[in-house]
């Protein structure tokens, strides 16, 4: 479950995203883009949340550190969240974290923010092709080996780190 | 592991079920591989998998092995948790293990219906479903939040959709607010003839449901209304709802219409589609409900607000053009006592707004005011409608101060007048030429606003007998307008000589009748004002032969106005330009005048270029008199006289310019003795501005408090001019100028017959004209001019969206030529047509009132095309049936029929085509390629020809016809996105509001608690709008009767050991849920408020904000979950 063991791997290089969609707008365009029957590349893995305020810049990192290849988190239009204002929040948040990736040597084009309302199913399909592209083209991220023992708080019931 | 063991509920023991949907899902992903994979991740005691997960049988299974197998937690994967994540979560309630010890996987939306490759979905679903169970493992129960409901229902929209579930919910006992933003209910449908395919007449099956819902007693119904603003959240809304001023008072308004018949002012109706017209006080139609009148008031018109004395020119105007002068007088005499004089040289500032600039020429304002006062002759002003004690003094009896004075009477107060001359009115008397204004006309104009009760002393000037200090400490107040009568001296040589005159002496000598003002051959007048080309014009009265102008910019730069420029050419004034005076030659009396050419430069202070001499360029212009009229300054003097300590700088008193008062206090000063030379419309302005200061002074009010817009202003309206004509002003008559020797008037004046024509013109761009006839004759006194909007909050649990459509604008299709062809109509205008209360009481006729012999209905304009919407409206196939047996039957036209493909699905539609057919109505199949004037045969001479390919025979035609009727396609109201942010909605791409799930919750949206009905939600006819108000009735009724909601108990809260008291998270809660707890010295979240969107969560630096259902540890639970297969 490591670069490493990934890298091993003969098959070409698949980039794989984390996806982190608000319930009202992103997700419901994803469902819509289910319903509409529009095909795009396999490589996104969605994860709910009930807004994009929501969204720990941690969770970013986490996924990273897990071996996702970029991220992508989808909120409402601006002025259409469903909590008022959670997707400034990530806004913010997010161009941050943007500047914190490049320090970390992390290409800021991995992480990617788009705003898709619920009738955007065309925008999902067009946003995670063009993102598996670019990550094509970047190739796979890697990290440096995570240092061992060292108890965080990701996984504080689990006892260890995988 | 061990950890998780001691979870609440024990060891997790998880179950998960994998759903094939047929083979929505297993035709795509191999679902034995999943079973496999899942197979082997801890705590999982089974994999299933079943076809259909969320049937029956599949919810038996998965509460079977719960009890058999000792399950604690569910997993499964499926389609997407907005569908069924309510169903899984029942089926372990019922199986007695808390709802939320769930997770779902969506491999059928976001894999198994997205993704090409079997394997790559496989490899996908696989991650997803190890997300989910490691998801599950750190789930906690939880219990859904009870809240009570407010069983009030709003609903938005008053077309038949709103009527409908508004009925059906106050039937039902519930308590309606239906807001409508039309001054009355009942939307498309009102404006319809017949319906299809059963052609009921609409009005009658619409309006007793219109009155039912005015006599409801649980429906309180809102028009003219719109919702403002939406607070809370399912089951307690707060809307605010903006109730916009009718102008009229619905509880007193009987509807008898009398003041309809009263107004002026006429404008297209927007209920007639613009073919007919209404009046700016209306009712959109007889039946409408509520039967109450109201005036369309934009605001103020640009004239109004351009004119220094806002006087109401749209409302005269209105009035002359229909023949109401005295009521029009009435008007004018609101606002300028001196109608006679403003009609004759007012400068007219009002017409540079004028909105019919854009079009051709601004309104002859003046000339329809002088016209008014001249034929309603003799009258009286308004006399006060009480009296105070208090007087006030006024220096000079100019425009200033008969208008300062004339404002104080109406008061209530007596002023007095000193003025200095033997005559009253100022420069209106000695300065302005008899054949401007004659001054028997000034002269009762003056008499009038004397008559009112106003003293005035001749020959009384303010100086040493009678000192400014003298008149404070005798009257209440002081007004100073002394205007400017020190003419400017040219400063060079030979300005003593006898026969250098004075511009301003020369006429007032003339008008005061001194007889030595016969002037010799050549006259020379300097100057480029007003002024000069009076004194030109003047001159060639009294003998001048030879009369020139000499000015030193061009023409461009004169300040005087261009018509009296072109008046005094006409009269043989010829006009120098480029020319500065350098001396006046002569020894015993003026010879000639030495000049300079001059040349322009860069822009001055005033904007205008600065004349530059050229060196060498002198030449001489021989003459027998100059006259001299460069510009005045008042005369202080007097004023200043035992030392009142007035300031004044540059030669003019210096006052506040907000509120005319000077230096010294409870004296106030105002025209071009604070301006410097001005127009007789700024002099009133300033006498009645410091009219309203005096009375505030004397009362000991805020001097300076709201007087923001008392100076000219721009109007607020954005006018359009769309549909209206180019249309010339009507010329003023004048004297021909072999008639011009005397002192008669010059122009003559308008007769009736032009002044109607010339007020004709105007635009109405206020609408209202604010004549205020229809309150004078209003019985009941409902009429309110100063009625306000106002805001009112009403508290309800549920809401019902019914907005409706707009029909698409066909002026966007320019090949079918609506909008240049006077006989292409829309189907909504023909529905106005046919309709008996229609503009031409059902006859179907053109505009130019012939019964058309042919005519063409083209089908799908704005609808299934690319170019514009890409959907299929559903109505028009229908509506051009309807249409077609409707127009035939009315005038036996022979009606032909474009379609692209016939849709008449629905009961008893097929059988009204098949009517239709039988009927001998022509039906061509194809797109109409245009709509053209071009003929080609004599058959085509004077009609419009519709060239289409007929797809059936495949040949291309050209069909002549009288009319063309364009079945356009419904749109979202233009509004749409703005309604959908007040209420927290999506809509679909094209703008329609987006139900939650198109079969299952159709009427439902994704904000719990509103939802939608007929065509706001997609085009739909009738039947289907009443058949979904009745759905969505019955959601809203579901909702609000149960009388408490549950809400998800995704809540945020905070783990107070780990708070360390940052507060970051207050002020980022939208609902001010979270406070911070002195004592404790931590934050604590309010379950009641917190909406459970985790922004505190995500930002609390300690880890202490948590969110119910979405905890940190769950997420990267998950994130790791996903990425497991990788």
């Amino acid at each position: 479950m490591s670069n490493e063991h990934r890298s091993e791997s003969p098959r070409p290089f698949r980039p794989d995203i984390v996806a982190f969609f608000c319930n009202w707008c992103t997700y419901t365009a994803a469902d819509l883009a289910g319903t509409s029957r529009m095909a795009y590349a396999p490589n996104v893995r969605i994860i709910r949340l009930m807004c994009s305020g929501r969204i720990d810049p941690q969770f970013v990192l986490a996924a990273f550190r897990q071996g996702a290849d970029g991220v992508l988190i989808g909120g409402c239009h601006p002025g259409d969240c469903h909590y008022q204002e959670g997707n400034y929040k990530a806004l913010r948040r997010y161009k941050l974290l943007r500047r914190l990736l490049k320090s970390m040597g992390i290409e800021e084009e991995r992480l990617r923010l788009e705003w898709i309302s619920a009738s955007e199913g065309e925008k999902v399909k067009r946003v995670i092709n063009e993102m598996t592209e670019e990550l094509r083209r970047l190739g796979p991220l890697r990290l440096a080996p995570k240092p061992q023992a060292r108890r965080t708080r990701l996984v504080p019931v689990a006892g260890g780190v995988p | 592991m061990s950890t998780h063991d001691a979870l609440p509920n024990g060891k997790p023991r998880i179950g998960v079920y994998v759903c094939h949907c047929g083979v929505n899902i297993a035709g795509k992903i191999d679902i034995g591989v999943i079973i496999k994979s899942v197979e082997s991740l801890p705590y999982v005691v089974c994999a299933r998998e079943y076809k259909f997960m969320c049937s029956d049988p599949g919810q038996a299974l998965i509460r079977k092995e719960i009890q058999e197998l000792g399950l604690n937690r569910v997993v499964v994967a499926s389609c997407s948790p907005l569908m069924h994540e309510p169903t899984f979560r029942r089926v372990l309630s019922e199986a007695g293990v808390n709802a939320y010890f769930f997770q779902m996987a969506n491999i059928r939306e976001h894999v198994s219906w997205v993704t090409t490759d079997g394997d790559a979905a496989t490899d996908k679903a696989k991650a997803l479903v190890a997300a989910a169970v490691r998801r599950v493992v750190l789930h906690e129960p939880l219990e859904r939040r009870r809240v009570p409901v407010n069983p009030g229902v709003l609903v938005v929209g008053g077309g038949i959709s709103g009527i409908h579930a508004a009925l059906t919910l106050a039937n039902s006992g519930k308590h309606v607010y239906l807001v409508e933003r039309d001054p009355t209910i009942g939307g498309h449908m009102a404006q319809f003839d017949k319906t299809f395919p059963t052609l009921d007449c609409s009005a009658c099956i619409l309006t007793p449901k219109m009155t039912a819902v005015r006599t409801h007693p649980n429906i309180t119904l809102l028009t003219y209304s719109e919702v403002e603003s939406l607070e809370g959240y399912v089951g307690n809304f707060t809307a605010r709802i903006r109730r916009k001023s009718r102008f009229v008072d619905e509880s007193k308004c009987t509807g008898c219409g009398l003041c309809a018949e009263e107004c002026p002012v006429t404008v297209p109706s927007e209920f007639d589609e613009g073919l007919g017209q209404r009046k700016a006080i209306y009712r959109p139609f007889p039946q409408a409900v509520p039967n109450t009148f109201t005036i369309s008031h934009k605001g103020t018109p640009p004239c109004q607000a351009a004119c220094p004395l806002h006087q109401n020119v749209q409302g005269y105007a209105a009035l002359i053009a229909r023949g109401k002068y005295r009521e029009a007088l009435d008007v004018i005499l609101r606002d300028n006592p001196l109608p006679s004089v403003c009609g004759r040289i007012c400068t007219h500032p009002c017409t540079a707004g004028c909105t019919r600039h854009r079009l051709d020429d601004p309104l002859n304002v003046p000339g329809l005011k002088r016209f008014v006062a001249d034929w309603v002759g003799d009258y009286e002003l308004p006399k006060p409608e009480l009296e105070r004690p208090e007087r006030v003094a006024l220096v000079g009896a100019g425009p200033a101060g008969l208008m300062c004075a004339y404002t104080l009477r109406q008061q209530g107060y007596r002023p007095i007048i000193f003025e200095a001359l033997p005559v009253p009115g100022g420069m209106l008397a000695v300065g302005i030429p008899e054949f401007r204004l004659p001054q028997a006309v000034l002269r009762a104009d003056i008499e009038r606003i004397l008559k009112t009760g106003i003293e005035i002393r001749l020959n009384r000037p303010v100086g040493k007998e009678n000192t400014l200090e003298d008149l404070r400490r005798d009257y209440a107040a002081v007004f100073v307008g002394i205007g400017a009568n020190v003419e400017r001296r040219l400063s060079v040589p030979g300005e003593h000589l006898p026969g250098v005159w004075g511009g301003l002496d020369f006429l007032r000598q003339v008008n005061l009748g001194y007889s030595h003002t016969q002037l010799s051959k050549r006259v020379l007048v300097i100057g480029g004002g007003n002024s000069a080309l009076d004194a030109a014009r003047t001159a060639r009265r009294c003998g001048a032969e030879d009369v020139t102008l000499v000015y030193r910019r061009t023409r461009t730069e004169m300040p005087a106005d261009h018509a009296e420029i072109a008046a005094a050419e006409e009269e043989g004034v010829k006009l120098i330009f480029l020319t500065a005076p350098r001396a006046i030659l002569g020894s015993e009396e003026v010879m000639g005048l030495v000049c300079q050419q001059m040349r322009l430069g860069e822009p001055d202070a005033s904007g205008r270029p600065r004349p530059i001499p050229i060196e060498g360029s002198d030449f001489t212009l021989p003459c027998d008199a100059i006259i001299v009229t460069i510009g005045q300054t008042p005369d202080l003097h007097g004023l200043l006289e035992r030392s009142s300590p007035l300031i004044a700088r540059s030669g003019v008193i210096s006052v506040d310019p907000l509120t005319l008062e000077t230096n010294l206090p409870g004296v106030f000063a105002g025209g071009d003795c604070v301006t410097g030379p001005d127009v007789v419309v700024n002099a009133m302005a300033a006498g009645r501005k410091a009219a309203i200061s005096i009375y505030r002074f004397v009362n000991g009010m805020d001097l300076r408090e709201g007087r923001e817009f008392e100076g000219p202003y721009r109007s607020s309206i954005e006018p359009d001019t769309a549909g209206f004509l180019v249309k010339k002003p009507v010329p003023m008559p004048a004297l021909p100028v072999s008639q011009r020797q005397g002192f008669d008037e010059v122009h003559t004046g308008y007769t009736e017959a032009l002044a109607q024509a010339e007020a004709a013109r105007c635009l109405a761009c206020a609408t209202c004209c604010d004549c205020r006839l229809c309150s004078k004759v209003c019985e009941p006194r409902a009429v309110d001019y100063a009625m306000p909007d106002t805001y009112q909050d009403v508290n309800v649990g549920a809401i019902v969206l019914a907005t409706g459509y707009k029909t698409f604008d066909p002026e966007r299709l320019p090949i079918y030529g609506y909008g240049r062809y006077a006989n292409v109509y829309t189907g909504l205008e023909v529905e106005r047509l046919i309709n008996a209360s229609g503009p031409t009481g059902g006859e179907v006729v053109l505009r130019d009132g012939r019964t058309p012999q042919k005519v063409a209905i083209i089908h799908c304009v704005g609808s299934r095309d690319l170019n514009t919407n890409a959907y299929c409206s559903r109505v028009c196939c229908m509506y051009s049936l309807k249409l077609a047996h409707l127009i035939r039957e009315h005038t036996g036209a022979e009606i032909y029929n474009f379609y692209i493909d016939m849709r008449t699905p629905g009961k008893g539609y097929e059988e009204f085509y098949d009517r239709l057919l039988d009927e001998g109505t022509h039906f061509i199949r194809g797109r109409v390629a245009e709509v053209t004037d071009w003929a080609i045969t004599p058959e085509e001479e004077g009609r419009l020809v519709i060239r289409a390919e007929d797809t059936l025979i495949g040949v291309h035609r050209r069909i002549p016809v009288d009319m063309v009727v364009l079945a356009v396609g419904l749109e979202p109201q233009a509004d749409t996105e703005d309604v959908r942010r007040t209420f927290n909605i999506s809509c679909s791409k094209e703008g329609w509001f987006l139900e939650r799930h198109p079969k299952l919750a159709p009427v439902s949206t994704f904000t719990d608690g509103i939802f939608v009905a007929g065509a706001c939600q997609g085009p739909k006819d009738i039947p289907d709008c009443v058949a979904q108000a009745g759905a969505a009735a019955a959601e809203a009724m579901a909702l609000v009767d149960r009388g408490h909601v549950e809400l998800e108990p995704n809540t945020a809260f905070i783990a107070e050991a780990l708070c360390s008291g940052c507060k970051t998270c207050i002020p980022l809660c939208p609902y001010s849920a979270i406070a911070f707890i002195a004592e404790k010295q931590t934050s604590e979240i309010n379950e009641a408020l917190c909406k459970g969107c985790g922004a505190c969560v995500a930002a609390c630096p300690s880890g202490a904000a948590q969110q119910h259902l979405y905890t940190d540890d769950q997420i990267y639970e998950e994130i790791k979950g996903v990425m497991a297969y990788v």
